[in-house]
């Protein structure tokens, strides 16, 4: 992915560091990923990633604890 | 010689003479912010020289082994992940209600038994549990606490994990879920903030999913300021003559409510109304928590309660049982808390990325944890005597009105004025503060008098109802969540008798797996709405003890690890906790199935009971409900105990099969990769 100031600034890595504490999606980076490991592999839209890591998240057993 | 060890020195001297003042302040009061530097200098010894000896000596962390996060990123939930940032997820996921409600609870002995357990049983039990069995799914791919038990002891093994899991939700979610019955019960002002989280999560999801896609953040900014909103105008709903009867809930109502809601939210789809609300609440959660640490350093408010009150002889009015093992068992989750074992074998595990980095999450995080429990503690005490005890004995010992209240309490040695107990309640913004058992809201009102005080005179009332907000809001969404995935469970055992039911996109499955974890855990709250002597009595020892084997059962899993590995002459760093929880939990359960108290044992309670019909004082219909729910409590407890004596029975065998070398260790351990990280 292309540095732009969007995705490298103070900001938006702060964003990036809140995502991954509270448990969010991040497509930016799963983006990032597939480009810098899989290619060939098609990009799914924002909407289709945000429903699949949803659906495996609270699937998989306690995410929080009491 | 080096000048190196000088700041340890320091710190330990610090803590060592904090402890010190604690111990000779017997009698006087004592400012909290020396329980709070007898637990940072305790932590922080324990940091830097306990769990740097794990993880060199016992578990032999090594930097250069690739974690699952490098070899299996997937940029979902294996991603490398920066280490305080790790921190900050794990921390949010294993904080919860546990820590804040059972230190409140325990305060009924006094601070000082409490804090001891809180500050000790963290560094020596609770943070190696989750040190080791976060070093033992890092070495296993992430695998489930539940995986892990199958692959190392047995089948069979596994499959009593999985049931034993199971049977602690419910009556988890049983507990929470009448804490915030309790708080909510009467409170027009809280029912309503509560009951506009539901619309602003909706609202939440539908923005994250129709409007903006993925603007998770943007949607959670929304969701605060909307909550904030309603957190404000509630108490102009608790003060208009037609909303305020509209909101003003008995507490069978509430709980009505509550299983109605816990039902529709687990079987409506995630993104609806579970992750929104787990994005409010881990963000209310986290705030709240550090308002509450900036509060008491600024406030340094001084400690009401006394050190050690009479009711460690086991006649406390807030829960009944003796110092030992009951402190232990109310505490929970601030000490040591098998839940988080799943949550240490869950989601972390699959992001950490470096193995030295394990040390920080699995041991530090827990310190914190503790810490909140420490926070928790002072909360409660920086109340009257007095009045923590009208807020925290259930009615049926108090009497009825608050004149009796005051009488029963002067009794036993505390003073309070009726007088006293209208205008607190006044101040709060409620209509009664008498008998709330749970301890939410006497933590609410700690906390509000420690929040006004820091930051804002005269604004009790609003930060008593934040307090009860961010309670009820996680505490519903464990409620949420922890049905979801109970129901998972379910489904999954159901699908080994009959392959259909073990599919989760399955509608009948779904809704039949959903209605039966829903009823399992809302029986039991009606039990304990319902329940003379408050619920909370019977209910948060049965999930203290429940708790606490889910945590020997994660000690098993840990010393087998441990065993395996070779490192058997170390194997009493989980044995030591895991002989400690079992003589608390095992002696807990006797007395609460066999106790000849009727205060304190299930059996003996019923048989006061069945006197009590005999003799024509109790409604027969009644008395037969009450000593059914007191027999069937008697075999929860039976069968938690059983469960986890085989599953240890299980475990020793396997250990003494490989020490006597009858048995080759086969270790389950992925295979070492070198890092390509530069170091």
């Amino acid at each position: 992915m292309p540095a732009s100031p969007a995705t490298d600034g103070r900001l938006w890595r702060l964003g990036r560091a809140l995502r991954r504490i509270f448990g969010m999606p991040d497509y930016t980076a799963y983006v990032a990923h597939l480009r810098r490991c899989h290619p060939e592999r098609p990009l799914p839209t924002e909407r289709e990633f945000f429903r699949d890591y949803l659906r495996t998240r609270y699937a998989d057993g306690p995410t929080r604890c009491c | 010689m080096s000048l190196k060890p000088l700041p340890w020195v320091a710190v330990g001297l610090t803590g060592a003479v904090a402890w010190g003042a604690i111990a000779l302040h017997r009698g006087e009061t004592i400012n909290a912010a020396w329980l709070v530097l007898a637990a940072v200098g305790t932590y922080l010894v324990g940091f830097r020289f306990y769990s740097r000896f794990l993880a060199n000596r016992v578990f032999e962390l090594d930097d250069r082994r690739a974690t699952p996060a490098e070899r299996l990123e997937n940029g979902r939930d294996y991603v490398p992940t920066t280490r305080w940032v790790l921190f900050g997820h794990h921390f949010a996921a294993i904080a919860g209600a546990g820590p804040l409600v059972g230190p409140v609870l325990a305060a009924q002995f006094g601070y000082l038994p409490g804090t001891i357990w809180i500050v000790f049983g963290v560094v020596l039990a609770g943070a190696v549990q989750d040190f080791v069995i976060l070093f033992a799914s890092m070495r296993r791919d992430g695998r489930s606490l539940g995986q892990m038990a199958r692959d190392e002891i047995g089948p069979l093994t596994g499959l009593f994990a999985m049931v034993a899991i199971l049977a602690i939700m419910i009556i988890l979610l049983a507990v929470l879920a009448l804490v915030v019955v309790n708080a909510l019960r009467d409170s027009p002002w809280g029912v309503f903030t509560i009951a506009c989280t539901i619309p602003i999560a909706v609202l939440m999801g539908c923005w994250m999913r129709l409007i903006r896609p993925g603007r998770t953040m943007e949607a959670t900014l929304i969701g605060l300021t909307l909550l904030a909103l309603a957190l404000v105008s509630g108490r102009w709903v608790a003060a208009s003559p037609t909303l305020a009867p509209i909101f003003t809930l008995s507490a069978p109502a509430i709980a009505g409510w509550m299983i109605a809601y816990g039902f529709v939210a687990s079987v409506l789809p995630v993104w609806m109304l579970l992750a929104p609300r787990d994005y409010l609440s881990t963000f209310m959660k986290i705030g709240t928590i550090l308002l509450l640490a900036v509060g008491i350093l600024v406030v340094l408010p001084p400690l009401q309660l006394p050190a050690v009150t009479r009711f460690v002889d086991g006649s406390g009015p807030v829960f009944a049982g003796k110092l030992f093992p009951f402190a232990f068992i109310t505490i929970a989750c601030g000490a040591i808390s098998g839940f988080h074992a799943l949550i240490a074998s869950g989601t972390t595990p699959k992001m950490l990325r470096r193995e030295g980095d394990a040390r920080l999450i699995g041991y530090g995080a827990m310190l914190m944890e503790s810490f909140v429990a420490v926070m928790a503690m002072c909360a409660a005490a920086v109340l009257d005597p007095g009045v923590y005890f009208a807020i925290n004995a259930p009615l049926a010992t108090l009497g009825g009105s608050l004149e009796s209240a005051a009488q029963v309490i002067r009794g036993w040695g505390f003073a309070v004025t009726p007088e006293q107990m209208r205008s607190l309640a006044a101040a709060v913004g409620e209509q009664t503060l008498l008998s709330r058992t749970g301890g939410a809201p006497s933590l609410a009102v700690g906390m509000a008098h420690i929040f006004s005080r820091a930051f804002s005179p005269g604004l009790t009332a609003l930060w008593y109802h934040f307090a009860i907000l961010f309670e009820a809001l996680f505490i519903l969404t464990t409620v949420d969540a922890g049905t979801r995935v109970g129901r998972f469970m379910l489904q999954d055992l159901g699908g080994h008798l009959w392959r259909p039911l073990g599919r989760t996109s399955w509608y009948p499955s779904v809704v039949l797996a959903s209605a039966l974890v829903t009823a399992g855990w809302g029986y039991f709250l009606v039990q304990g709405v319902l329940d003379p002597l408050g619920g909370i009595n019977s209910l948060w020892p049965l999930f203290g003890i429940s708790n606490q084997l889910l945590a020997a059962v994660a000690l098993c899993v840990g010393t087998t690890v441990i065993v395996k590995r070779g490192k058997a002459r170390y194997a009493w760093v989980t044995l030591l906790p895991l002989a400690w929880v079992l003589a608390v939990t095992l002696t807990a359960g006797w007395q609460k199935i066999f106790s000849q108290d009727p205060h304190l044992g299930f059996l003996a309670h019923a048989q006061a009971v069945a006197a009590q019909v005999a003799a024509g004082t109790l409604d027969a219909g009644k008395g037969a409900r009450f000593i059914f729910n007191d027999r069937l409590d008697a075999v929860v407890a039976a069968a938690f105990v059983l469960v986890t004596l085989m599953l240890v029975a299980a475990c020793v065998r396997e250990w003494l099969l490989i020490l006597a070398r009858r048995k080759r260790p086969v270790i389950q351990e992925s295979p070492f990769v070198e890092t390509a990280y530069a170091s």
